[in-house]
């Protein structure tokens, strides 16, 4: 019994590996857009560009990041996006209400991270399908966006405040060093402790993880609330950026959110992927968008690209893995 | 004895009837239909309904679907609305061609519709009350123009692809530039209506054009966004957008945004309610109203700062004069 559960969950090592060469596909697909888009501007490679394209890329990664986990798990969080528009929405009230922008933070991050508490539980204690859970919880979180904001807008922040997402320290926008630490505590979490490596257990196979003894429905739990509170500082950051909360903040969040992820070379199947890997797919989506720009691509062509480039990447991940294994 | 009882039950019976057909003469129901409840343009339609509604003793409900924009939820909300049997409808397509088949319904149903907004691609209409896009796009870009000098580096920030509004806007914008050979236009590229999509695209711009003089942005949330771009590069520019929301009235008073375009949602709500009623009530209506663009600046600004509640309907009178054609 023991041999068996210790096969099925196999050791993570291996994983990783794999994961390791995923990595060089994505690095190598993203420097290859970067070259392309160095020789057809000169724009490009300027350092005022490279800080806007990782600037650009944080705020899609920052709600990736959290949805990474739960796709490791082989679950879906279809909620991310409207969750950072209601959060945004009643921190901005309280920021606006109270003056003080620390209650506005732990506002989004407590009404963020009870949001994925509860796609949590509905997934384990209810077992319901995440995608379905999840989708549920968009219309509901929508609804009660729309319904507060009634069609209006709350903007108009405290200059402090707004340093989180336009500030610069030593040269460097706020949010790349928001990333640079949330992407290691993302990797680190994932990678280097007994809680991530269980998550990765889950999605390889729930029915080994749970006779090894892993308590499944806790870690779904914490990944669900991970990812609800990351979509909460996701807001913040978009709050902080935009200068302004309004109820449709989030629709455009999430497909790209979902796309880094896969992109990333996560797995929808789970137990596959890396949270670096969920970076540089944010990183190759912001490049494309941010080089078609610099470009003058015409707005019609922006959309067709950017699809192609997302099933490209997704076919070639597929193409590789096959091999890999 | 008998008869005279009688003639006591009779009076008021009497009295009720009368009171009824007084009644009948107003209290109408009056169905608005718009395209969602995140664009703070609608919500001023749906304010301008509410109060000609009210100065003329009707009710209104509202119909907006929960996704926004979404075709199939306006036809099913068509289907619901026909068998509810409204006095009249005020109607918004989400889509003015794919929404044809659902007026179609409501002729066949017999209630009197009123088209505002959108121009229906087809159906029977009581009357069309709107704006024109392209004199919009176009005296926004002129005033732009004007400030400038006739000549400057112009951006364009464009709407959806494909909707009408931004056909017709983006179309006014450019043949604005045409008439001035000092301009040139830089780029021209798809904000979406987002505020954060206009912002990246912004600051992408800025990294391949060292001097841009003017932005035209196809609505207000990607004028706020330029601007937010604009700020955080510490980059000064002239900037207009569509709509005349709260917030754009806010930036143009304090000096950040040059100039909006009104697209008078207040006055088409109200006038499409006020012909509604008035073809119920068997009272003369127009039966085209194109408003005409009023380009709001820090020298006009005034009357479009008061809550919305607080405004009131033109008149019947006034509204003759309102149209450009």
């Amino acid at each position: 019994m023991t041999d068996i559960t210790k096969e099925t969950i196999a050791p993570p090592r291996s994983f990783l590996s794999q994961d390791a060469i995923q990595l060089c596909y994505r690095l190598l697909a993203a420097f290859l857009i970067c070259a392309v888009l160095a020789v057809l501007s000169d724009s490009f490679l300027s350092l005022g560009n490279i800080l806007n394209v990782l600037r650009q890329a944080s705020l899609t990664f920052f709600i990736a990041s959290g949805l990474t986990l739960v796709v490791l798990t082989a679950g879906l969080d279809l909620s991310v996006g409207a969750n950072v528009a209601l959060s945004a929405c009643l921190a901005g009230t309280v920021i606006h209400q109270t003056g003080s922008p620390v209650l506005g933070i732990l506002t989004a991050l407590v009404v963020g991270g009870v949001v994925g508490l509860l796609n949590g539980i509905m997934v384990t204690a209810l077992r319901i399908p995440s995608f379905i859970a999840t989708y549920g919880m968009l219309w509901v979180l929508n609804g009660l966006t729309y319904w507060y904001m009634a069609g209006d807008t709350i903007h108009g922040f405290p200059a402090g405040f707004r340093q989180i997402g336009s500030g610069y320290l030593f040269g460097l926008p706020i949010p790349v060093y928001l990333l640079l630490i949330f992407l290691s505590i993302g990797t680190l979490f994932a990678q280097r402790t007994i809680w991530g490596q269980e998550i990765y257990a889950i999605g390889a196979n729930p029915v080994a993880a749970r006779l090894s003894g892993i308590p499944v429905a806790r870690r779904l739990l914490l990944v669900y609330a991970v990812s609800g509170t990351m979509a909460g500082l996701a807001s913040i950051i978009f709050l902080s950026r935009l200068n302004s909360a309004e109820a449709d903040i989030g629709e455009s969040l999430t497909l790209p959110a979902i796309a880094a992820v896969l992109i990333g070379g996560t797995s929808l199947f789970g137990g596959l992927g890396t949270v670096f890997g969920t970076f540089v797919g944010a990183l190759i989506l912001t490049l494309v968008l941010n080089g078609m720009n610099l470009l003058s691509v015409s707005a019609n062509w922006q959309p067709l690209v950017t699809g192609i480039i997302v099933i490209l990447a997704v076919w070639l991940d597929m193409k590789t893995r096959r091999r890999g294994q | 004895m008998r008869h005279r009882k009688l003639g006591y039950l009779a009076l008021p019976l009497l009295m009720v009837a009368a009171l009824t057909t007084q009644a009948r003469a107003d209290g109408e129901t009056i169905a608005v239909f718009t395209k969602n409840q995140t664009n703070p343009y609608f919500q001023t339609v749906r304010v301008g309904a509410d109060v000609a509604a009210k100065t003329m003793n009707a009710k209104t409900l509202h119909y907006i679907p929960t996704k926004p924009d979404s075709i199939p939820e306006q036809l099913s909300q068509i289907e619901d609305v026909v068998v509810k049997k409204p006095s009249s409808i005020v109607f918004i397509p989400v889509d003015y061609k794919a929404m044809v088949p659902g007026v179609e319904k409501i002729n066949e149903a017999k209630i009197p519709v009123v088209n505002i907004t959108d121009r229906s691609a087809g159906g029977k209409f009581v009357s069309f009350i709107g704006a024109d896009d392209y004199s919009l796009g176009l005296e926004t870009a002129r005033y732009l123009l004007k400030t400038l000098g006739g000549k400057g580096n112009i951006v364009i920030i464009e709407g959806v692809k494909g909707s009408l509004t931004n056909v017709d806007r983006i179309r006014g914008f450019n043949d604005a530039i045409k008439e001035n050979p000092g301009a040139k236009l830089l780029a021209s590229q798809p904000g979406n209506y987002q505020r954060l999509q206009a912002l990246q695209v912004m600051e992408n711009l800025m990294q391949s054009n060292s001097q841009i003089d003017g932005v035209l942005a196809a609505n207000d949330a990607m004028a706020v966004g330029a601007i937010e771009a604009l700020d955080g590069a510490n980059r000064k520019a002239q900037v207009i957008g569509i709509n005349g929301t709260k917030e754009a009235i806010d930036a143009i008073k304090s000096g950040k945004l040059l100039a909006s375009g009104d697209y008078n949602g207040f006055a088409q709500g109200c006038l499409g309610t006020m012909m509604a009623i008035r073809s119920l009530r068997d009272q003369p209506v127009i039966n085209e109203i194109v408003l005409k663009p009023t380009v709001i600046t820090k020298d006009n600004y005034k009357p479009f700062d008061v809550p919305l509640e607080q405004r009131s309907c033109p008149t019947f009178e006034e509204a003759g004069k309102l149209g450009s054609k």
